[in-house]
């Protein structure tokens, strides 16, 4: 910010001694098959949340078609050898229970929430789409026909049409380039794909249940067993993927978004995984550059400048690969303007040590936002999940703040210098080309873009 | 099935301001709330989208903390916070640490002693929310569908009927003369509910709320236009041209009975008969049976918040293969079927089940994992500011549960009629004129 702001001028109430945080135990468990499981009691409310992970999803099929493994999350729940479609949604409403199945780049899934009282006959039925799904072809036929319109649509939307082209530009011919299907990739998908998907990913050896909830775990763990002991299925092979491309200098790419009143940024480059060993550190130079209310981006482009309502940064840690970036949508008069406070912030991060001051509001922020999850039952699953799913050490959770409050600011000017590649970040703007293409030229070569993911001269 | 027992401390301080405390020490987080009694339905004329664009000046100084203050002192307490504006009421809230409650209530009684503003904040604010309203509305396929578009063609009564966003003449407009006014107004503590709820002890929290907000002096009561409607007499009907996306839509707002009526018990079970999710009776009729529609959900919005006219709404994105009367007939099928046989015992059984679960990931949860127990907070709110009983919380439920099939049935027949109603038709402009626009 240019004008740093006055300090407060009457005693702000000084922070009590901090209460401890403590996570709730896990008890975990291998079953014969294969399948792990994780189980942690939370007993604010009579419900529990499940679930379901399958360690596998687009990055491992999409060579085949693109979405392929989306589209067998969401047949998988319309249908199993004993149910109907129908069948499903009224049982599910009969225990109290919402239920979701979806797939992304690394990871299937069917999560779910439900009354305790019901937990057996919810899990039974998460066991029976897991391994007795009947993929019904007219239900197939139907989602497949919704999902040309959706793909239609999403194109309309400046926020898919950016992280589809910033994906594009930082994966190249690794998987994770693929975002979404076009739709001639959607018309040729077929059910034996569909098929195939599922006998490969829907196995118990791929498989983690986590549950978090109010109930007696020891005996929860008993009734799993007898649902899912005789479930079987190995483990599917992984594939080695391309590399990602390296950058040399920045590069523009511009979608045309014909009648937009505004204009979308989004800028990114290649950075790490969550499992890497700077990934704490990463997260705090994150924070105090655009990852939270009171960081530098969004005080110079939102409160003081005023371009932008929701400028963020952040890292997007897959399996594989983790990338940073930064999105603000910014008036079209001020794309530029916008895209030198971007960088302004991100080199001075690499320029000049955090003040001390700046450093410990942040390093409060991060350890204190992390034990927010504690207070809910999806919170703790979430984190729970996060942990086992990147294979993260054991006492993680439990370290983590210890982790962020050691760090000072000599490490975070290499960390922001390492991983926030300023002279090489790749630039997305969406938006009306006529009003931004001036603009967006002084930030390097432009390669232009239609909304239908087209090249254009 | 053991009948709810949340712990409710509340009382009223002299200023009257009005304070709720629900203690639990699950996790060492607390959240704190602070809700004002007036939302945008009831914002003064000729300044749309005022009530919002003020709830972003909140954010902006008072007395002791100037700009960015509060901002930064909740994050470097480790917390997180927010505001939002609602029809008939607008909240600040807060999940932090609970080492950091004092400070938190500090910073919310001085905004409520003193908001000190100026020009430039107005200045940077109005051009964030232009850009907030472009994010979410301009520039965006169906942006504000229905919210900003059923209004305008369902009520007549400007309260009701105006863009809650704002007209961009209107937010140009508002001066800091008109910002002083209205918090001067509205936002005095006698029309206020402070609410701590978590990692707190109730003899503590009431002794800081004491401590911080008992000196802020009362105002007068604050005046309230009347937003009631008059009598309607046939259906409504609206056209809006959508400009990104690539399907035909249209919304079906039917008005709502007053809160805590009989009717407004059945009602809402109606509503999840109606839209409760893929069972839900629309999205299984349009989506999965007959497979006009792509998209259709929708429902009572903030069922326990509204204070004044309101609409249960479905909104639908069709196939363009099928006409607007096609879509239109499939939905009035399905409100005719419940007409006629009203739902069936079994389907009644499964709906309080679902509707019992859903209270309780309302009171635990409701915004995210990250916002703990925000959907408690804003029922208590509700109940203390437009009913004057917080207690509701732990009885709301039963009404529910003890709906009978008659009166579903019977709220039917009597509300989901057409001159009970509204329909938006949000067409796609052709793709020449798209592209020479």
């Amino acid at each position: 910010m240019a004008t740093p702001a006055p300090e407060v001028n009457v005693a702000v109430p000084a922070l009590a001694p901090e209460r401890a945080v403590e996570w709730p135990k896990r008890t975990r468990a291998r079953l014969s098959n294969g399948m792990q499981v994780v189980l942690a009691e939370a007993h604010a409310i009579p419900k529990f949340h499940g679930e379901l992970f399958l360690r596998a999803g687009e990055a491992l099929v999409s060579d085949r078609a693109v979405g392929l493994a989306e589209m067998t999350a969401t047949v998988v729940r319309a249908g199993t050898v004993h149910r109907t479609s129908r069948q499903i949604e009224e049982d599910l409403r009969r225990l109290g229970a919402d239920l979701g199945a979806s797939a992304g780049q690394d990871t299937s899934a069917i999560s779910f929430a439900g009354l305790s009282e019901f937990a057996e006959p919810l899990l039974q039925l998460v066991n029976e789409l897991a391994r007795d799904a009947s993929l019904p072809m007219s239900e197939f036929e139907r989602e497949r026909r919704q999902k040309l319109e959706e793909v239609r649509l999403e194109r309309t939307s400046p926020g898919f049409l950016a992280g589809e082209r910033l994906r594009k530009v930082l994966f190249g011919s690794h998987p994770y380039a693929r975002v979404s299907p076009s739709l001639e990739q959607v018309a040729e998908y077929k059910r034996e794909d569909l098929e195939a998907v599922y006998r490969e990913i829907y196995t118990p050896e791929n498989a983690l249940l986590m549950l978090v909830g109010d109930f007696d775990p020891s005996k929860l763990l008993n009734d799993i067993e007898k649902i899912f002991g005789s479930w079987a299925g190995k483990k599917p092979i992984g594939r080695d993927a391309p590399a990602p491309p390296t950058f040399r200098g920045r590069r523009v790419y511009l979608v045309h978004n014909p009648g937009s009143v505004q204009t979308q940024i989004l800028l990114g480059c290649q950075a790490i995984t969550r499992k890497h060993p700077d990934w704490i550190r990463v997260g705090l130079a994150n924070s105090l550059y655009g990852g939270a209310f009171n960081s530098r981006l969004v005080m110079n482009i939102r409160e003081d400048k005023g371009y932008t309502y929701s400028p963020r940064s952040g890292i997007t840690p897959l399996r594989q690969h983790g990338y940073f970036s930064i999105s603000a949508a910014v008036r079209n008069d001020v794309v530029a303007a916008s895209l030198t406070e971007i960088f302004y912030e991100l080199d001075k991060l690499r320029s000049i040590p955090v003040p001390d001051g700046e450093l410990a509001d942040a390093q409060n922020y991060l350890s204190g936002i992390f034990s927010m999850g504690l207070a809910t039952q999806e919170g703790l699953l979430s984190q729970f999940s996060t942990a086992e799913l990147h294979e993260l050490p054991k006492d993680y959770l439990e370290t983590y703040r210890d982790k962020v409050r050691a760090l000072n600011s000599a490490e975070l000017l290499v960390t922001a210098r390492k991983y926030f590649d300023s002279a090489n970040m790749q630039i997305v703007v969406v938006g009306d080309r006529a009003q931004i293409a001036e603009q967006a030229a002084l930030f390097g070569e432009v390669e232009f873009y239609d909304n239908q993911g087209n090249r254009r001269n | 099935m053991t009948p709810l027992q949340i712990p409710i401390h509340s009382i009223t301080l002299q200023n009257g301001l009005r304070v709720v405390i629900v203690p639990d020490a699950t996790a060492p987080v607390v959240t704190v709330g602070v809700y004002y009694k007036i939302g945008f339905r009831l914002e003064p004329q000729g300044r749309s989208g005022f009530a919002h664009l003020f709830e972003h000046m909140m954010f902006q100084g008072s007395e002791n903390a100037p700009k960015m203050q509060h901002i930064k002192l909740i994050n470097s307490s480790g917390g997180v916070l927010n505001g939002s504006t609602m029809y008939d009421v607008t909240n600040y809230y807060e999940a932090v640490p609970s080492n950091a409650l004092e400070r938190v209530l500090w910073l919310e009684a001085d905004r409520m002693r003193a908001l000190k503003v100026d020009d430039e904040n107005l200045r940077n604010q109005r051009d964030v929310v232009k850009e907030e309203v472009r994010v979410n509305v301009l520039n965006q396929p169906y942006g504000g569908f229905p919210w900003l578009d059923m209004p305008p063609v369902a009520f007549r009564n400007w309260a009701n009927a105006h863009n809650f966003y704002g007209d961009f003449n209107d937010l140009d407009a508002a001066s800091l003369v008109d910002v002083q006014k209205f918090f001067r107004t509205y936002y005095v503590p006698n029309n206020a509910v402070l609410l701590m709820l978590g990692d707190v002890n109730p003899a503590d929290g009431l002794a800081l709320a004491d401590k911080y907000f008992a000196t802020i002096p009362a105002g007068a009561a604050p005046p309230f236009a009347d937003p009631s409607e008059p009598a309607q007499h046939e259906e409504r009907r609206g056209y809006v041209e959508e400009k990104f996306g690539t399907l035909p839509a249209m919304a079906i707002g039917y008005v709502l009975p007053q809160r805590r009526t009989p009717d407004w018990y059945a009602m809402a079970l109606l509503d999840n008969a109606l839209h409760g999710g893929r069972a839900g009776r629309i999205y299984r009729e349009l989506v999965l049976e007959k497979q006009i529609a792509v998209e259709a959900d929708g429902g009572i919005d903030d069922v326990f918040g509204y204070n004044g006219p309101s609409q249960m709404t479905t909104r639908i994105l069709y196939k363009p293969e099928y006409t607007a009367e096609q879509t239109l007939g499939a939905f009035d099928a399905v409100m005719d079927e419940l007409q006629k046989n009203g739902v069936s015992t079994d389907e009644l059984e499964q709906l309080k089940v679902k509707a019992r679960s859903d209270y309780y990931s309302t009171l635990e949860g409701g915004r995210g994992g990250y916002m703990p127990r925000y959907g408690l907070m804003h029922l208590l709110a509700c109940f203390t500011l437009l009913d004057g009983d917080p207690q509701l919380v732990n009885s709301i439920l039963d009404g529910f549960l003890a709906v009978k099939r008659e009166e579903i049935q019977a709220v039917a027949k009597k509300y989901l009629r057409p001159e009970n109603r509204a329909v938006v038709f949000r067409t796609p402009v052709a793709k020449d004129a798209k592209e020479a626009a």
